[in-house]
Parts: C-alpha cells; structure tokens; sequence
C-alpha cells in the first residue's frame, strides 16, 4: 500500500518537474507563500470593509472550491494526462497489468492527491499566512484552528467530486440530474439566500464554533463520500469500441463562416465525446461563477456604493478565460506535426469557439442583470465582461499557448499570468464603484487583446512544441 | 536523376547528445531510401529534421527544391510523412481523421479518396470507430492512409509495417515498389532489416548521429551478402 503512495506521489511530482524543469515546478508553492505572505498584509484593510467573518467564510468556500478543480481535473482530466502520457505508463491503470485492485489503486490515488496538494498549495498558503501572523493580530491558536478547517473544507471538495465521479461512472445522467437539480434550486432559492445559511458548512461552523460535533461533521462530510467512491468504484476499461457517423464534415460546414472551420468542429467533438461531454465545461465554469455570486453577496452587504452585476461582470470576463484550458485539453501538437499545420492555425480556431462559447456566460451575466433587478446597467456590464474575458484569454494564449493547464504549473508563467491580470481587474473594480462610466472604456482592452494574440501567433509559430 | 532531397552538414544536438552529426546525402527521385540504425542512431531525429517538425542546430536541407528551415509547412503540405508514432486524435473516428486531414490538405473528393484507402487496406468496418479505440495495427494504416491520401511526390515514412499483419503488409510492400516505379519517391525509416533488403534500391546506414554507409543495395546483392551481416558488422566497427 506504501510502495504504490509513494511511488505515485513521486509520479505527479517528476510528471510535471518533467515538462518545466524541476526549479520552475518547485518555485510555485515558494509563489504560493509569496502571496499568501503579501496578501494577508491586507488583512486589516479588508477588515476595514468587511468584518472577519466574511473574510474566513470566503476563505472556506475558496478552499471547498479549490478541492472540487483539483478532483475535477484529476479524474476529467484523465483522458487528457492518457494522451499526453499513454496509460501505460501511469501507475494509475497499473491494475492493468499488475495484481493490484482498482480498489487499491483508486484509494492511493486519491490519498496521493491529498497529499500532494496540501504539500504544494495548502501548506505554502498557510506558512504565508503563518509568517504575517506575527504582524497581524491573529492568535496563534486561531492560525492552526483556520489551518485545520481550510484543510477539511478543501477535502470536502476533493471528496464531494469524486463522489459525483463515481456516480457519474454508474449513471451519467443520474450525476447531470442531480447538477441540474443543485443549480435549479440554487436559483431558485437565490432569493432567500442569507449569509447565515453558508456558516453551515462543517468545517466553518468548526472554525466558528470549535466542537466535536462539528469536526465530526466535516469529516463525515470527507470519510462518507469518498468511502462511497471506494466501495462502489468502477472502471471502465477503454473495451468497447464507440461508434460515430460521420459528423465532422456536417459540423465543419455549419461552422464554414470561420476559416478553418475543421478545427472547430474537432474541437467540438472532442469535448462532446470525451468523459464528461460539454456539460463538464459547463460545470466546472459554474462552480466558480456560484462562488463569485457568494463571494459578491457576502462582500457587496458592506459595499452598498458597489454594483453587484458590475463587479459581477469582471470577475465573470476572468473566469471565463477557464473555457480555453478546456478548449486546449484534448490536443497534442503531435497529432499535427506531420500535416502543414501552424500552432497559430490553432490558436486562432481555438480563440473562435472561445468567442462562441462565451455565450454560455453571456447568458449567466443577461440571466444576472435580470435577478438582481441590474438591468440599468446591463450594458456597461456587457461591454465589460466582453473586454476582460478577451484580454485574459489573450494573455492566457500568450503565456500558455497550446498548454496553459500544464504550463501555467511554471511559477514564472504564473506569476506573470497574475501581473497581467490583477491591476486590470483592480482598476476595473474601482473603476465600478467610482464612476461606472469609466468601464465603457474598457473596450481598448479588446484592441490590446488583438495585438497580444498576434504576438501570441509569432511567438508560439517559432517555438518548437513541448513533446508531450 | 532530379535531386528529391539535398542534405548537407545537417546536424541536431539535443543538449551534448549530437542526435544527427553533419549528415551529407542526396535522394533522388524514384528512389525507396531506406535509413537503418540501431534504436536511438538518430533515423528519426533525421526524418523529424527533413520534414521540419524540429529544426536543425546547424547544416541545411531542401526537400522537392524547398528550403526546409525557411518553410517547413509548404514541405509538410507537399510531402506524406507517417510518423513513428500514430498519434490520430482520440476523439474523431478513422473516416472523420482521414477527412479532416483531407480538409487541412484543402483536397477535392475526400470521400472518394479515404474510401479508396479504407478498401485496399481493407478496414473499412472500422471506419467510424474512434481513433483512441482502434487496435494499433489499424491505428498504423489509417496513418498509411493519411500519408498518401493527396498522392503526394515524396513520402517520409517511419516504420510503418511494424504494427501490420502479414497480408497487409504485403500489400503495402507491393504499393510501395509501385509508387517508385510510377516516379514516386519514398524515405524510408526502420530497423526491420529483412524488409529494407526487400524493398530498398539504395540505404543508408546512421549510428550514433553519423550515416556510415550509403549505397545501393545491388551493391550488397551483388557481392551475395546479407544485409543483416552488412550491418551488423558496420555497426560493431563504430
């Protein structure tokens, strides 16, 4: 049981240490530290604004979040990790070929990735927040309580999503309807939505009011749904031959007003046949828009000068750019390099389906105005959303090309990634509670996106492709 | 005979290793080349180099009169390369692969060309099976397939009987001695000595980045010795 943990933790470090370098890959959690340290010198400038409690129910939602993208990626990602690195040569699908049971397996591989990723994400952001504890007036008991429950509120997202995985292995339209009837209902009760209801998360509830019960609770929380995962594991071996007409060709003509319409309709039918389908994008984009509404929620009760479908609209355009890491999941430079066949032809038709895809949170931002009674503002939001979701995504294609999921794990593609970012969001942020006249400026941001993917094209066509 | 391909001092250094080391050779057309070495002697390295998937630490090549470093895409849209690993994407099947190659060609009657290759390479039962879930053997003709679906001049071809049955690859073999004899002219990679004997009308043997023989293989015919001894004896000296 050791032997394969261990061997397997050595696998995902020397996996991606491979593709940028160990130094790159083990100055991210020094980045991670950086910021943590940095950022909680704003400790008491937040406080100013909102009251400690907000600050630690965002912090715990951000972590529960944070566990569900790690899940998320570690078992929808599969299929990409098997074409990049061919299943045989991932101790995961060694029950394969060796007496190991998928069982086993299944409980190291996820014991790998508890491991895994409090020693590269959470423990960085804690020793962060350690080190300015000093400066800030945090008790050192309430440090290692906020340590303690960030950790469970992160594997009750680990553990809720393998628990939709293996349901979703079982019965893929039981795990949609169940995610269709969450989101109805989270609509639906939007209305009724009070700050007090969120406390309700274990692992808060025990930071708020350390009990047994409530640390009981949390782990319940992470022991039920991933013993449930266990237990009721299934694996589908790649046996059966999936069948298709022909859909290519109808797909590129339906498309044909874009060049290379080919690309696209690939494209399409990669995320349509691949684990998941498109309602994986649909999803793992939800989740973050969800948190954001919360987080806006909680913060904009203190803000009342802050417009909720403003600030909602920028942080929607940044969120966005996530479509293009799913757009850039199922292919390989490989499968092209043969053909007369530029990076820049890629890009460009993977930044087309990520303008069309972009309806999806066009609809959530018109769907917002309306619910929030915003509509005044509709415009500006729109124009908005437009400008930022293109400037990330051109940046995002800049720095990451074809890889952003993989070489945005490069502390210094990272780094620059949130320099790039950041005081645009800031400027855009304050820019909304100043004066909301302001963003209707936001549309050079689009010109600069223009510029930035024609560098990306020039840059990406001369750069021989990472052989993974 | 025209010059199909002209290498001079071509060389690719990965870090210290010297993959390819100042190779110099010419194709010409109506050849079947093959380029044997032992595994890791820099055949692929070399293929890589001529098709401008990578590009060379220093020397030249052109291939069909174009310069390979200045533009690998105009080499990559007039030649057939089947590369030493079929990599189809997971998610189209064979007949939508052979398609959106044939579209990425920019070709008329794709459907006429992929379903001529899905007859003679007889499988055409698996044509709307995915790509990630056909066996390696069909995985290796729809690459074949690929290769010569524009009915290119030049084709770069990189063990590509390897994952075959024996009926297939006879008739690759025959399609192959045919496409030369038409004018066609084939580069061809592998370690599989017994069919570069077979089929080859000239070889080049690379070890460690170096071409240590060049030549026809009448030559070997004609002084009755086997290209396995040939080889093997060559390579020892190196």
């Amino acid at each position: 049981m050791f032997e394969i943990l261990n061997k397997m933790v050595k696998e995902e470090w020397r996996m991606h240490s491979t593709m940028f370098g160990n130094l790159m890959f083990a100055l991210f959690p020094v980045l991670l530290f950086a910021f943590a340290f940095a950022g909680s010198f704003f400790l008491p400038v937040f406080r100013t604004m909102i009251t400690s409690g907000q600050i630690v129910l965002i912090a715990h939602y951000v972590f529960v979040l944070f566990g569900m993208s790690i899940g998320g990626f570690g078992l929808f990602g599969r299929e990409a990790m098997n074409r990049r690195f061919g299943q045989a040569s991932l101790i995961a699908y060694s029950s394969r070929t060796l007496p190991v049971s998928e069982r086993k397996i299944f409980l190291n591989f996820f014991v790998k990735d508890v491991i895994y990723y409090i020693l590269m994400w959470i423990l960085p952001f804690m020793a962060g927040l350690g080190f300015a504890v000093p400066f800030l007036s945090i008790g050192l008991i309430s440090y290692f309580l906020v340590f303690l429950t960030l950790t469970l509120s992160f594997l009750i997202g680990l553990s809720i999503v393998f628990f939709l995985s293996t349901l979703y292995a079982h019965s893929s339209k039981g795990m949609i309807a169940i995610l269709v009837l969450v989101a109805v209902a989270g609509v639906l009760g939007a209305g009724y939505l009070r700050v007090e209801l969120l406390n309700y998360l274990p692992s808060l509830s025990f930071f708020l009011s350390p009990s047994f019960e409530w640390f009981a609770y949390s782990l319940i929380l992470i022991i039920v749904p991933s013993g449930l995962s266990l237990f009721f594991i299934k694996v589908d071996y790649p046996e059966r031959k999936r069948k298709f007409k022909n859909s290519l060709d109808s797909l590129s003509e339906r498309f044909s007003f874009f060049r290379s319409s080919h690309f696209i309709a690939k494209d399409l039918l990669d995320l349509h046949r691949s684990e998941g389908g498109l309602g994986k994008i649909i999803f793992s984009f939800l989740f973050p828009v969800v948190l954001i509404w919360v987080i806006l929620f909680v913060f904009l009760e203190l803000i009342p000068l802050a417009n909720f479908l403003l600030m909602f609209s920028i942080l929607l355009g940044a969120v966005a750019s996530s479509i293009y890491d799913w757009l850039t999941e199922f292919d390989l430079f490989g499968s092209y390099l043969f053909l007369p066949v530029k990076v820049s032809s890629l890009l460009k038709s993977k930044l087309r389906l990520y303008v069309i895809m972009n309806l999806v949170p066009l609809v959530i931002l018109i769907l917002a105005g309306f619910l929030t009674g915003g509509t005044g503002y509709l415009v500006f939001a729109l124009v908005t959303f437009l400008s930022v979701s293109a400037y990330t995504v051109s940046v995002k294609i800049y720095l990451g090309g074809l890889y952003p999921n993989l070489l945005f794990y490069n502390a210094k593609i990272f780094l620059t990634f949130l320099v790039a970012i950041a005081p645009i969001l800031l400027a855009g942020i304050f820019s909304s509670i100043i004066n909301p006249f302001y963003l209707l400026a936001t549309p050079v941001l689009i010109v600069i996106s223009f510029f930035i993917v024609r560098r990306s094209c020039s840059k990406w066509d001369g750069t021989e492709q990472p052989g993974f | 005979m025209d010059k199909v391909i002209e290498i001079k001092d071509l060389t690719k250094k990965f870090g210290v290793l010297r993959a390819v080391d100042s190779v110099t050779m010419n194709i010409r057309k109506g050849e079947l080349f093959g380029l044997m070495g032992p595994n890791g002697s820099g055949k692929t390295t070399t293929v890589k180099l001529l098709t401008g998937q990578i590009k060379p630490t220093a020397g030249e090549a052109k291939v069909l009169g174009i310069d390979v470093l200045k533009d690998p895409i105009n080499v990559r849209d007039i030649v057939g390369i089947i590369p030493e690993q079929e990599t189809p994407p997971s998610f189209l099947t064979a007949e939508e692969y052979l398609h959106f190659v044939g579209r990425i060609r920019k070709l008329d009657n794709i459907q006429k060309r992929s379903d001529k290759w899905f007859r003679f390479l007889e499988f055409e039962g698996e044509k709307q099976v995915l790509c990630k879930d056909l066996s390696r053997g069909t995985r290796q003709k729809l690459m074949f397939a690929q290769a010569f679906i524009h009915e290119p001049k030049l084709a770069f071809i990189d063990e590509p009987l390897i994952n075959l049955d024996p009926v297939i690859q006879r008739k690759v073999k025959d399609y192959l001695k045919d496409y030369v004899k038409k004018g066609g002219t084939i580069f061809f990679c592998t370690h599989v000595l017994e069919i570069a004997e077979e089929i080859c009308t000239r070889i080049g043997i690379i070890d460690k980045g170096r071409i240590i023989h060049e030549g026809p293989i009448e030559d070997l015919k004609r002084k009755k010795q086997h290209l396995e001894d040939f080889f093997l004896k060559l390579v020892k000296e190196v």
